[in-house]
């Protein structure tokens, strides 16, 4: 089990300096949150691709969608049906039906389709460029990137580690599903109502595992004398370079060209 | 130079019981000493307040005593090694691990550094330290967490059973580790009751028991006092325990702790060495229960973490998967009770695909018992958690039958008792147990015996025995050679995802060529009995004694009637 988890590697985003891609990320996630531009989202969709294939973690973001994708169908289909009690603010094509049903005027046309997608698109890149940085970025960098920006040891720590941890956690989960299925409980040819109540009963086992790595994290700081209260040394220190100024200014013309098309193709949703 | 601690008694709370009780010993500056005991003895409290976790990490608690755990006036510094370096390691990469508690201590950039290429020279482990921690082996991870420790310069270090997920390939490495150390006059304590991997290194053993010294003295010393070993239940060489049993039957050897030392010995007690037995009959097993065809796995990163597998379990025995880590034997497993899919080839169950089966449809035959019992049990008691896979299967069980099956290996007491309450090594019995009621035909033991103290493990060769004269056939992944010997039937060794071997263990053990290619040795008694040409093959060091004395005998009469 690798989601969520530092994909090791030596590319570009990977020699990054943590705090340009931690401005990375706060710039993407500004702009997807603003952007509503079907164009200007898929100029974005675009970037990141080449960014993902140059960068090697392309089967990576697949695995991402695919775990969203649940979640992506969701969001399209809610504003699929909540675009079909509006009008399209721009008449392009004949709408599929349109009529009233009672006192409610129905019109289910492109914009429909268009709404979903923009808005299922949006959440995806959202969650993409946070992903990109985590999984090019691992936990001693994102706590060194941290310190630098004059964040408290004490936090930093403690971000760092719940990345550290997470990966951890899933694989318990994994491990207790796949020993509880091994004994005979049934997980895969069952209802969705039996699917959520094995989770209740996974959760158990599980909590008590991660009471007890917390424990033995516990006793691991103590033995290495951690101690917040203290001033630590930094054996490694991290330096921005020419490569950081180069994707900065990317990013830079990247928000810029966002910009530009999300003024000239612009659909209100 | 020494440091001590005097009449420690410790309780957890100011009712409970004492886990301690007037402990006294003395650890010897430059040494290895281990601390040895059953489960539940008091080593891991008494590692606790070593470290001083206890009173500073724990609450509530009554400690008495005194403690000379300093230098000059000046406390030392005691660190740590646990079990699992996972939770112990702090940063990504392996510099980054090592130099964390330097960093903590606001040690300056350039002295860490040197610490760095101190520990990293000492520990032969320059190789590794631009990798990153999550892809070392378990082996390395343990020596890292090692170098990490040491690099803060403790004056003692401790081992919490540092090899107890290790395989033969891990120990080793902490082995040489271990003996850098103590070339370096490097200050250690092992906490574990198993002296198997660490007899040679050790020089000083204390033995405790229900929280008290039974023991304190060298290693030689203890070794000597069969009983002592026998009353703490400690897990020793194969060739110790060979020493043991030829003293019993009066044969004159002198203490020997490796092969070597052994064949030394042993070979001028016996005239012949001809290197094969006299009868090497090979047994005829039944059909196969279990076939696996062309298997291939490729995981999605794209490793092949199977090859081109074609194996034939025999219905009734025991067989035992074996190889180094990472070698394929949990990735065949997961395949024989569908937990993993073939990329191509398929399983059988007696000779049906288990293709489109669920993983719990597939247990009705095929039940894979985990290597974490934590992983399994998750039931409010102990009684509920024995009949939880015969529950889940729909299988008829009476009162009778939990009672008998907790009595015989007395978890009566216990019935009623929170599961994860247990010790590691019962809670592994636990999960064992469960499976005796269920409808599987086919048993998968994932290393079992981790966890497990000597009574239990002898519980476990019963319980294993039970289900051979069930009918039922039993599949054992393990690392400990010695057990698997004495158990199993037949045997499958994979290495690099690649089937090396499959037969019967008496082919296998005419095999040192597999053996070699895995770095794995045979069992002493194997390895001798062939060497002295016995009658047969010895499994189990009670055969070998028996025939060592009656080839004696034969040499002494033939002698005489000459």
């Amino acid at each position: 089990m690798d989601y969520l988890q530092y994909v090791d590697g030596n590319t570009f985003l990977h020699r990054l300096d943590p705090r340009t891609k931690f401005f990375f990320l706060v710039a993407m996630s500004l702009l997807t949150s603003v952007i509503k531009s079907a164009v200007a989202l898929l100029f974005l969709l675009v970037f990141f691709l080449i960014l993902w294939s140059t960068c090697g973690i392309m089967s990576e973001m697949v695995q991402l969608l695919k775990k969203l994708k649940v979640l992506l169908l969701f969001i399209f289909l809610l504003w699929l049906i909540m675009g079909i009690f509006e009008e399209p603010p721009v008449e392009l094509l004949a709408p599929f039906f349109k009529g009233q049903v009672g006192p409610v005027v129905i019109c289910f046309d492109w914009y429909d389709f268009y709404k979903g997608f923009v808005y299922a698109l949006r959440i995806y890149l959202m969650i993409a460029s946070f992903y990109t940085v985590l999984i090019t970025t691992n936990f001693s960098e994102i706590i060194l990137g941290l310190c630098k920006w004059h964040i408290p040891y004490s936090i930093a720590f403690a971000v760092g580690l719940v990345f550290q941890i997470i990966p951890i956690v899933i694989g318990e989960l994994n491990a207790i599903m796949e020993a509880q299925s091994s004994r005979g409980l049934e997980i895969e040819q069952c209802n969705w109502a039996t699917k959520v109540k094995n989770y209740i009963i996974f959760s158990f086992p599980l909590f008590f595992r991660v009471i007890g790595k917390a424990q033995a994290i516990s006793l691991a700081m103590y033995y290495y004398k951690l101690d917040f209260s203290r001033k630590r040394s930094s054996y490694k220190t991290i330096k921005a370079s020419k490569r950081d100024l180069v994707f900065t200014l990317l990013t830079f013309a990247v928000i810029a060209c966002t910009i530009v098309l999300r003024i000239y193709f612009y659909v209100p949703v | 130079m020494s440091y001590s601690i005097k009449n420690i008694t410790y309780q957890y709370s100011e009712s409970g019981p004492r886990v301690l009780d007037d402990v006294s010993l003395t650890i010897e500056e430059g040494t290895v000493t281990a601390v040895v005991g059953p489960s539940g003895s008091g080593k891991t409290t008494l590692v606790q307040i070593l470290s001083g976790v206890i009173p500073n990490l724990t609450a509530g608690g009554v400690l008495s005593g005194e403690m000379h755990l300093d230098r000059d006036g000046e406390p030392v510094l005691i660190s740590v090694v646990s079990q699992n370096p996972e939770n112990q390691l702090f940063g990504y990469g392996v510099e980054d691990a090592i130099a964390f508690g330097l960093e903590n201590m606001g040690i300056p950039d350039e002295e860490i550094s040197d610490s760095i290429e101190y520990v990293l020279d000492l520990l032969n482990l320059q190789h590794l330290r631009k990798r990153s921690v999550q892809a070392l082996s378990g082996g390395q991870r343990q020596a890292v967490c090692i170098a990490s420790v040491l690099a803060m310069k403790p004056q003692i270090l401790i081992m919490d059973e540092p090899v107890s997920s290790l395989d033969p390939n891990g120990k080793m490495m902490i082995r040489n580790v271990l003996n850098q150390m103590k070339a370096d006059n490097t200050t250690v304590l092992i906490a574990d009751n198993n002296l198997d991997w660490s007899c040679d290194i050790v020089d000083r053993v204390v033995g405790l028991n229900e929280g008290k010294v039974l023991f304190e003295g060298t290693r030689d010393e203890f070794f000597r006092s069969f009983e002592l070993q026998r009353t703490l239940g400690v897990m020793i060489p194969q060739e110790v325990e060979i020493y043991r049993a030829l003293t019993e039957k009066d044969i004159p050897v002198s203490m020997f702790y490796q092969y070597r030392d052994a064949v030394d010995q042993l070979d001028g007690l016996f005239t012949d060495h001809p290197g094969s037995v006299k009868n090497s009959e090979i047994p005829v097993m039944k059909e196969p229960v279990v076939t696996t065809h062309q298997l291939n796995k490729v995981f999605k990163d794209g490793f092949q973490g199977l090859r081109d597998i074609n194996v034939s379990i025999p219905e009734g025995s025991v067989t035992a998967i074996l190889g180094q880590n990472g070698s394929g034997k949990t990735t065949l497993v997961k395949h024989l009770n569908g937990l993993l899919k073939p990329t191509t080839g398929d399983v059988r169950f007696r000779g049906q695909s288990i293709e489109g089966k669920s993983v719990a449809q597939v247990s009705r035959s095929v039940i894979l018992v985990f290597q974490h019992p934590e992983h399994m049990l998750f039931e409010q008691t102990v009684l509920n958690e024995l009949t939880f896979c015969a529950r889940m299967q729909g299988l008829p069980y009476t009162d009778e039958d939990v009672m008998k099956i907790l009595e015989t290996y007395g978890l009566e007491d216990e019935k009623e008792t929170f599961p994860l309450n247990l010790s590691m090594g019962k809670k592994h019995l636990l999960t064992i147990l469960s499976v005796l009621l269920s409808h599987a035909e086919v048993v998968i033991l994932d290393e079992p015996t981790l966890g497990m103290d000597l009574k239990i493990r002898s519980e476990l060769e019963d319980i294993v025995k039970k289900l051979k004269d069930a009918g039922k056939t039993v599949i054992i992944i393990s690392h400990e050679i010695p057990l698997v010997f004495r158990m199993v039937d037949y045997a499958l060794i994979l290495n690099n995802s690649v089937k090396l071997f499959e037969g019967t263990k008496e082919e296998l053990s005419l095999r040192d060529d597999i053996f070699d290619s895995i770095d794995i040795n045979l069992p002493p008694v194997v390895r001798l009995s062939r060497r002295y040409g016995f009658d047969h093959i010895s499994y189990t060091v009670s055969d070998f004694a028996e025939q060592a004395a009656a080839v004696l005998d034969r040499q002494t009469r033939e002698g005489g009637d000459a």
